[in-house]
């Protein structure tokens, strides 16, 4: 009877505290889960109204799904490949160095402080064909530049976006990695060193293996980041010349927003959404990271 | 057990204290949004010269009536998800949308019907899309600003190399290759990045080479020969053009013509100023305005008006009404048009004051009598969005011209199919 009593107390004691977190949890449910169930239903919701899979079918043959899906993970590919490489090789370098490592990396930082949408516009004009300082120093330099059009090429256009992202987001994984360099510990090293390992033995059989979970981590949030690039092709291109550039944002921004069928534009987005962990638990099994 | 006792009493009154705060801000705002729907008028206007004069006008009426006009500027594609979300879920944002012209059909269900027709002093085709359904219905808008495309041209280079006119699409063909080579510049420069801006500069070269959107069914008409004709002769254009315009809009047709870069092009009213302004422009004086050129059929340009309308769900709709017939009656258009705007009204563009300051307004008022709207259907968006895809993969060379037009029409047809 007493030990009830004691429960009943330490109950009561626990949800006295309801009150206090009530207002977060209402805000979440509010702000978030209400917005995700409502946001299934309309996906589950058929055009002329009742419950229908019409919306998830009809993702199966539309082609500009399909090609934006494709454009997204190439995109994704090479602008996450390239921004690695570039972010460890200068997260490698940057650490090695003696003197000068802030002065490095405030500098190196700089495109990432900028906004999205103000880098975009800055590139826009880079590579205007007629008036851009691209084409204009390349002029300078004896270039032809006559047919060099950067963002209106189908090819070249996916080259030209790729490129602005790996400008602005190479420093992002140069940060984490030159963070990560840090932490790693030096007695291991000067083992290896002391043992006669190579610079490449201890880079490729010490720090890289001490490294994996920085990596895994960069990697995984830069890659979910780039599966929803929306803004810089936005501005760029606008998902152009014809299509050539699309992404699944953008797709289901004019979904959405232009063409007013939410309903499709939410399904999209758990497809989206379902690529997206797909991928990031492939990622986190193929570095074996928990 | 005391302390316990203790804790309680203050817990429970903490709780009370936050409930009495809660009710008094609760009502504190209602309190506020209550005012405010009584006395203002909350206007979403387009972020742009087009929006600037309505704001200013929305400022001079709030001073005579003595309330208070809040305007929320927004962006082109921000206005338009704004006043779609708005007027569907009928959430009385605003009292006064402005909206421009093809967007009519989507929005208009939710748009109230005028109290009182619009006179006869507007130019014909600015007010029958103000009609639901199209040139017949009911008055939902009224046309603000009168915009329609209009040809550009180098009128000292047509002198020249006795050019005479840009009247058929032959001839500025035939110019453009002429003057470009004889001037090393680009001979035409037009706007064909995917979307609204290339549909926008193909419609008038498929409405003068006889071809139509859609047939007397409803349904595309984009592989009938005209309009393949029609594209062929887009991209043979294109050949003059400068690298890269298949990813050009406005800004960049008008900085070649600025720059001198460039002999012709199809543009809209709103930079017709900036040619003639010497802080913008290294022709000034030397563009020349004219209606659209004629091939099989007689030229017609775009029209590309600005609305002014009352939402369904407005909640000060006898004031918003009141505002939109002041803002687009005589003077208030001429206050506008001395702003930039184009204005929707004959009697304006007759006005010798304003002829004298705008030598352009003979050709546009011709233009915007003669012109004609984009397709009057809900699902615009989405079909201008696939055909401008198609139309600009023609351009870049990654389709054939009868590829493109296939595509297109296949698409539209899925298009309408899911809308019925």
């Amino acid at each position: 009877m007493t030990g009830r009593i004691a429960a009943f107390r330490a109950d009561l004691a626990s949800a006295r505290g309801i009150p206090w977190v009530a207002p977060a949890i209402g805000l979440l449910a509010a702000l978030s889960i209400y917005p995700l169930v409502f946001s299934v239903k309309v996906s589950l919701t058929a055009q002329a109204g009742g419950f229908s899979f019409e919306h998830y079918i009809r993702l199966l043959t539309d082609k500009f799904f399909l090609i934006s899906v494709w454009q997204t993970a190439l995109y994704s590919f090479f602008a996450l490949s390239i921004e690695f490489l570039l972010g460890l090789s200068l997260a490698l370098l940057v650490d090695s160095l003696a003197r000068g490592r802030a002065i490095f990396r405030a500098g190196l930082l700089v495109p990432m402080l900028l906004p999205p949408v103000v880098a975009a516009v800055a590139w826009r004009l880079i590579y205007n064909p007629q008036f851009g300082v691209l084409n204009g120093m390349l002029r300078m330099a004896g270039f032809d530049t006559s047919h060099l059009t950067w963002t209106s090429g189908e090819g070249a256009a996916m080259f030209s976006v790729i490129l602005v992202d790996i400008w602005e987001w190479t420093p992002f994984l140069f940060l984490l990695l030159s963070a990560g360099l840090q932490a790693i510990p030096q007695e291991p090293i000067e083992a290896a060193r002391i043992d006669g390992a190579s610079r490449w033995q201890i880079l490729w059989d010490v720090i890289l293996p001490l490294l994996k979970p920085t990596i895994a981590l960069a990697l995984l949030l830069r890659a979910m980041d780039l599966m929803r690039i929306f803004d810089q092709i936005f501005i760029l291109t606008q998902g152009g010349p014809g299509f050539a550039t699309e992404t699944v944002s953008l797709y289901i921004y004019r979904t959405a927003f232009r063409f007013y069928n939410f309903g499709y534009a939410a399904a999209m987005s758990f497809v989206g959404l379902a690529l997206t962990t797909v991928f990031a638990r492939g990622l986190l099994r193929f570095m074996r990271v928990q | 057990m005391g302390v316990d006792r203790v804790t309680g009493r203050l817990h429970s009154k903490i709780v009370r204290t936050l409930f009495v705060a809660f009710i008094l801000i609760a009502s504190a705002c209602s309190l506020v949004s209550c005012g405010k729907s009584g006395n203002s008028l909350v206007i979403a206007v387009n972020a742009g010269v087009e929006g600037s004069a309505l704001k200013a006008a929305a400022q001079q009426w709030a001073e005579q009536k003595g309330i208070r006009a809040e305007v929320v500027e927004l962006p082109y594609a921000n206005l338009f998800e704004k006043e779609l979300l708005d007027l569907t879920s009928h959430t009385g944002a605003y009292d006064v949308v402005m909206l421009d012209d093809p967007w009519f059909p989507r929005l208009a269900e939710h748009l109230e019907v005028l109290p009182k027709e619009p006179d006869g002093d507007f130019v014909k085709p600015a007010l029958d899309v103000c009609r639901l359904p199209y040139k017949t219905g009911a008055y939902r808008a009224l046309p603000y600003v009168g915009n329609s495309q209009v040809f550009f041209y180098r009128g000292d280079l047509f002198e020249k190399y006795k050019m005479g006119k840009p009247d058929t699409w032959q001839h500025v063909l035939e110019a453009a290759k002429k003057i470009g080579a004889g001037e090393k510049m680009y001979g035409y420069v037009m706007r064909a990045a995917p979307g609204n801006a290339v549909v926008a500069d193909f419609m008038p070269l498929l409405w003068a080479f006889g071809g139509e959107m859609f047939d007397a069914a409803e349904m595309p008409a984009l592989t009938k020969p005209e309009a393949i004709e029609a594209l062929k002769f887009m991209i043979e254009l294109g050949k003059y053009a400068p690298p890269g315009y298949t990813g050009f809009n406005a800004d960049e047709v008008a900085a070649h013509l600025l720059q001198s870069t460039a002999v012709m092009s199809i543009n809209w009213p709103a930079w017709i100023a900036a040619m003639d302004n010497p802080a913008k422009s290294n022709v000034v004086g030397k563009v020349e305005f004219a209606v659209m050129p004629s091939a099989k059929a007689p030229g017609v340009g775009e029209l590309g008006s600005w609305l002014v309308a009352v939402p369904a769900g407005g909640k000060n709709k006898a004031a918003a009404f009141e505002f939109i017939h002041w803002a687009t009656d005589p003077e208030r258009q001429k206050e506008a048009a001395m702003r930039g705007n184009p204005p929707t009204r004959k009697s304006v563009f007759e006005r010798q004051d304003l002829r004298e300051k705008y030598r352009s307004y003979p050709v546009q008022l011709k233009s915007l009598e003669g012109s004609r709207p984009r397709p009057r259907t809900a699902q615009w968006n989405e079909i201008e969005n696939a055909f401008g895809i198609y139309l600009s993969q023609a351009n870049s060379g990654s389709l054939t011209p009868e590829e493109a037009m296939q595509k297109a029409e296949a698409e539209i047809r899925q298009i309408l199919a899911r809308g019925r």
